[in-house]
C-alpha cells in the first residue's frame, strides 16, 4: 500500500490541516544548509506554538547529521520530533536560486517541506504525513506545480487536487 | 507564540529527550525501514550517540540521574502540562504545583507518575 493511501485512526489524513498561510514561504533568502534550517525554524516559530526556536534547530541539525533529508530532484524534507512544539506543523518553502543541502543526488534544493511534530503524537499522524509528502514530490508534475505556487491558495489547491482534502 | 524563557537546566533536558527520541526511532527497524522507503537513509547513527554523550556531560548529574531513572521505566521522561493535567498520566496536578512554575530553578515532577513537567503554553 502506498503512503498516499495510508490511514490513521480510521480516517484518511486530512493533509491540509497541518499547513497554514503563515507557513507558506515562497521566497527563502538563505543560501547555505545551516542558514536554511535556521530560516525555516524562525518562520515556524513566528507562527506556531513553539517553546524555543533553539531546541527545534538543534533537533533538525541532529536529524541532518544522521543523514541528509535532501531526497533528490531538488527537494528536501527536514523533519523530526521536539518537545518544543505543541502540534504537528508543516512549513512549505521555496528557494529560487537553490541551496546546496547535501542531497542524495548532490543537486541544489529548491523545494522544502519542514515537518515538526511533538513527541506525544497519539494519533500517529507524523509518519504517514511524512510519507504522503515524500510520495507527492516524487512526481515531476507535482514538483513543477510546487515550483509554480505563488500563494498559499495555489498550494492549497494543489494539495486538494492531489489528496482530495 | 514566540520563544519563552526556559531554564538552562530544562532546556538541556529537552535537548536530551529530543535526541533520545531521534535515536530510539532511528534504531527502530520498522521506522527505519519506512523512512528508507521514503528516501531518507540513516547512515550516520554513530554521530547521534556521540552527540548524546557530549550533551549528557553538560547536564547536572542530579538532573541526568532523575531523567534517566524516569526514562528507564517510561517512554517520555518529560511531558507537557495542559489545563493543570500531566499529559503523561492524565492526573490533575495540585493547585500548589502551579505556583512553582514561575521558578526557573525548580524542576517540577508529577506526584503521580514522576515525570518531569513543563508548561507548553
Amino acid at each position: 500500500m502506498g503512503w498516499s493511501h495510508q490511514h490513521f485512526s480510521g480516517e484518511v489524513i486530512k493533509i491540509l490541516q497541518y499547513f497554514d498561510a503563515d507557513l507558506f514561504c515562497p521566497d527563502l533568502e538563505s543560501t547555505t544548509k545551516d542558514d536554511v534550517l535556521a530560516e525555516l525554524t524562525e518562520r515556524l516559530v513566528a507562527s506556531s506554538q513553539v517553546k524555543d526556536s533553539g531546541l527545534i534547530l538543534d533537533m533538525l541539525k541532529r536529524r541532518e547529521s544522521l543523514g541528509s533529508t535532501g531526497i533528490g530532484k531538488g527537494v528536501a524534507i527536514p523533519h523530526g520530533r521536539s518537545l518544543a512544539i505543541g502540534d504537528l506543523r508543516v512549513l512549505f518553502a521555496r528557494s529560487t536560486k537553490g541551496v546546496e543541502f547535501e542531497a542524495v543526488d548532490k543537486k541544489p534544493v529548491h523545494l522544502f517541506f519542514l515537518i515538526v511534530a511533538p513527541p506525544q503524537d497519539k494519533q500517529n499522524e507524523y509518519l504517514p504525513l511524512l510519507g504522503k509528502i515524500a510520495e507527492l514530490v516524487k512526481e515531476k508534475s507535482a514538483r513543477d506545480q510546487l515550483q509554480g505556487c505563488e500563494s498559499f491558495e495555489d498550494l492549497s489547491e494543489l494539495l486538494e487536487e492531489r489528496f482530495g482534502v | 507564540m514566540s520563544d519563552s524563557a526556559l531554564s538552562i537546566r530544562l532546556m538541556n533536558l529537552f535537548r536530551l529527550q529530543d535526541l533520545d527520541i531521534l535515536i530510539r526511532e532511528s534504531e527502530d527497524p520498522d521506522l527505519t525501514s519506512s523512512e528508507e522507503e521514503m528516501g531518507f537513509p540513516h547512515p550516520h547513527m554513530d554521530k547521534l550517540h556521540s552527540a548524546r554523550e557530549r550533551l549528557a556531560e553538560r547536564i547536572e548529574k542530579r538532573d541526568l540521574r532523575l531523567y534517566q531513572k524516569i526514562a528507564k521505566r517510561l517512554e517520555h521522561a518529560i511531558v507537557p502540562v495542559e489545563d493543570r493535567t500531566c499529559l503523561g498520566c492524565y492526573i490533575a496536578l495540585p493547585t500548589s504545583a502551579v505556583s512553582l512554575t514561575t521558578d526557573p530553578e525548580q524542576l517540577l515532577t508529577c506526584e503521580n507518575c514522576g515525570r518531569i513537567l513543563y508548561w507548553l503554553e
